[in-house]
């Protein structure tokens, strides 16, 4: 199992390597350069700008080796201060700075300076976490219970009402666009009937989430903090639930009608077992297989799945974040985004497999 | 028996039957039988239809995608589907020339945030006085162009790059295999709001080759399963063993086997790029501000709803949901058709 799960880290690296080189090129290669961002900003001084500039190993009109080079300073192969592939410490730039490597680089937990905020892209990044990981847990936790409910009601009931109007309905929900889906809800309950807010994780007039001043606040009157915030969690995760719901409880159905047809399910009910002990035992433990595996994957996508719903809700999480960079021309935050959330797939996909590997006795590895 | 320029027809025919034995059976082992669907039809009732007569005339005479679309037109949520979508093609082809108001008069808004639907404007108009119902209709062109030709390039991609990595496998499969997974592990949206961002410039050409050329991998992985399947078969060896070249077996042998699945992937493709354009254009990164499309539509309607203007945002929403719905109903219809085996 660990000889199994060390090597599909191993192949993971290349692939982590090429998304490092694409998200890279896709920013080199955008008009107007890794300068671009500057042209944003006037109170940039061309002294900040030029040091800046040099700190990563950037520059105006980069020739082929000069890429190469601010790509090995983002990545942290290259040593940009001294121009080199060795640190100040004589040793290869590449290695932990305890080792005596050097500090820049994505080898060294450093994703570069935003540039519209003035402040590392990680800390961005881990600031607004949080936000992110409680509406699409809270979605997530909602949908994947009741897809399993749905879905495995549907199957067992297989072309009852039920089972036609869940069908009917997923269609729907499934062939929504979810930002109009957020707007229509805003619209009803927000601006009709005034009963839940419309934006944002916390009320608009109090500190801004996820800051010292919110956490103070919090500490001292926790109830009301968390109910507020699920008043606020409401809409987004009506939306979010709505369109997932669909498509995972079509999943969990025809996943279920898989092992009902199976003759093993057909032999316990030969043999006398009640309907229901053949339906949970026997059918739904077997049909969990590809759930898991689903699930699993799915979780990769809650760190980018929420661009549309956190835009139409503004709410403070990752994927206003990456709308931001871009429209800042934000490179350095882009890139770190776009790296983080595609680790983060890669690495669900090998928990992914080595899950199904576990659950399933049959797989050898 | 069997065509002899259509080696599958057979295969095809008993696993057809097989399939609905089976599901015939194991319906009755669990439920009493109803509704139209599950229907179980005695066929050795005195007077009722004898379904191995009607097997007897398929065998003689019907091709694989006469089979098909024989399935395909059975299946009454896709006939509505087809219905809906060649209304709105027909609206997208002809709309914007018969259209009843003047694209580029824009008569001003008599209220803030826009009128509601009246006789005169069905769907109301927007903040700045465009009718709304103009919108939908100049917003059909452009939506379906995108979804419809960026599906055609992302099929055309997608079976190129499967069919080159399954044929072949070896070093070009591990190649091409290794673009698919770094195309498959950045976030999809990531990486087309950037595409679009920086290289779309609000054209709608370039919006389209976008989308088209980051969502084949899906459909090169379909084909390359399919190849790497179907290269093994007993009709690959004996095309091979008299002598016909690569070429030709790859594309007149396998690949009009491997079609079904693909073909239905590529709707569901197309189903979804129509959505993700208009969110993409929503965001004011995709088509520019001059033209419209659905979701270019909706781009400024949020704003105008918090003042309780729904219509803005209401009917172009509608027109893509109706759209996208219909898609996903002649997918469905197209899988049950073209691909018996997997009923999701």
């Amino acid at each position: 199992m660990v000889q199994y799960i060390i090597r599909r880290v191993a192949q993971a690296i290349p692939v982590l390597f090429l998304i490092a080189v694409v998200s890279f090129m896709l920013m080199m290669a955008a008009p107007g350069g890794p300068q671009a961002q500057f042209n944003q900003n006037p109170r940039i001084s061309q002294d900040a700008i030029d040091r800046y500039m040099a700190r990563w190993c950037l520059e105006r009109n980069p020739d082929l080796l000069a890429s190469l080079r601010s790509f090995g300073g983002w990545l942290g192969v290259w040593n940009c201060d001294e121009g080199g592939f060795f640190s100040d410490q004589g040793m290869p730039n590449f290695l932990p700075e305890f080792l005596g490597g050097g500090d820049n680089g994505l080898l060294h937990l450093d994703l570069g300076l935003s540039m519209s905020t003035n402040r590392p892209v990680l800390d961005l990044i881990v600031e607004r976490m949080p936000a992110t990981f409680i509406l699409m847990g809270t979605a997530f936790l909602i949908w994947v219970t009741f897809a399993i409910l749905l879905g495995v009601t549907a199957a067992v009931k297989r072309y009852s009402l039920f089972d036609q109007s869940v069908t009917l309905l997923s269609y729907i929900f499934y062939s929504l666009p979810t930002f109009w889906l957020g707007l229509i809800l805003i619209f009803i309950f927000a601006v009709v009937l005034g009963w839940l807010p419309a934006q944002g994780i916390v009320p608009t007039r109090g500190p801004t989430f996820n800051s010292s001043a919110y956490w103070t606040a919090f500490h001292q009157a926790p109830l009301t903090h968390i109910l507020d915030m699920g008043r606020h969690l409401i809409l987004p995760v009506a939306t979010l639930v709505a369109v997932n719901i669909a498509a995972d409880s079509r999943f969990v159905r025809s996943s279920m009608l898989d092992t009902l047809g199976q003759d093993y399910v057909r032999t316990a009910r030969a043999k006398g077992l009640p309907r229901q002990r053949v339906v949970f035992r026997h059918a739904f433990r077997n049909a969990l297989l590809p759930i898991i595996t689903a699930v699993t994957l799915e979780i990769a996508f809650l760190f980018s799945g929420a661009i549309v719903t956190e835009t139409i809700f503004s709410w403070p999480g990752m994927g206003r974040l990456y709308i931001d960079g871009i429209n800042n021309r934000d490179y350095f935050l882009v890139m770190g985004i776009v790296l983080i959330g595609s680790v983060f797939v890669v690495t669900m996909n090998i928990v992914a497999d080595v899950v199904y590997a576990i659950a399933d006795p049959r797989i050898r590895y | 028996m069997t065509d002899p320029r259509d080696p599958h027809t057979h295969d095809e025919v008993v696993d057809d039957l097989v399939a609905r034995r089976d599901e015939a059976v194991t319906d009755l082992m669990r439920s009493p039988p109803e509704g139209a669907d599950g229907a179980f039809v005695d066929h050795y009732a005195p007077g009722a239809p004898d379904a191995d007569a009607e097997y007897e005339v398929a065998l003689e005479s019907l091709s694989q995608w006469q089979l098909a679309r024989r399935r395909f037109r059975r299946h009454r949520l896709a006939m509505v589907g087809l219905v809906i979508f060649s209304l709105m093609l027909g609206v997208a082809i002809v709309g914007p020339i018969v259209q009843p108001y003047e694209f580029t008069n824009i008569p001003g808004a008599s209220r803030q945030g826009g009128d509601p639907p009246s006789l005169e404007h069905v769907f109301g108009t927007t903040r700045e006085g465009r009718d709304v119902f103009e919108l939908v209709i100049n917003g059909a062109r452009i939506s379906m162009a995108v979804g419809l030709f960026s599906m055609l390039i992302a099929g055309f991609m997608g079976v190129l790059v499967g069919s080159l990595a399954g044929y072949f496998g070896g070093w070009v499969d591990n190649g091409l295999m290794r673009v698919v997974d770094v195309l498959f592990a950045i976030p999809f949206l990531f990486i087309i709001l950037v595409a679009a961002r920086f290289f779309g410039q609000g054209q709608v050409s370039s919006l389209i080759l976008i989308f088209g050329l980051l969502s084949w991998p899906l459909i090169a992985r379909l084909v390359r399963a399919s190849f790497l399947s179907l290269r093994e078969a007993d009709f690959v060896d004996a095309a091979r063993a008299v002598g016909v070249s690569d070429l030709r077996i790859a594309f007149r042998h396998i690949l009009p086997n491997a079609l079904g699945p693909v073909i239905v992937a590529m709707t569901l493709l197309m189903a979804s790029t129509i959505i993700l354009e208009a969110f993409v254009s929503f965001l004011n990164f995709g088509i520019q501000e001059t033209q419209v499309s659905w979701g270019n539509a909706l781009a400024n309607a949020q704003s105008a709803l918090i003042l309780g203007n729904w219509w803005w945002a209401f009917f172009p929403g509608m027109a893509i949901a109706l759209t996208v719905i219909a898609i996903n109903f002649i997918g469905d219809g197209l899988r049950d058709a073209l691909d018996p085996r997997s009923r999701a």
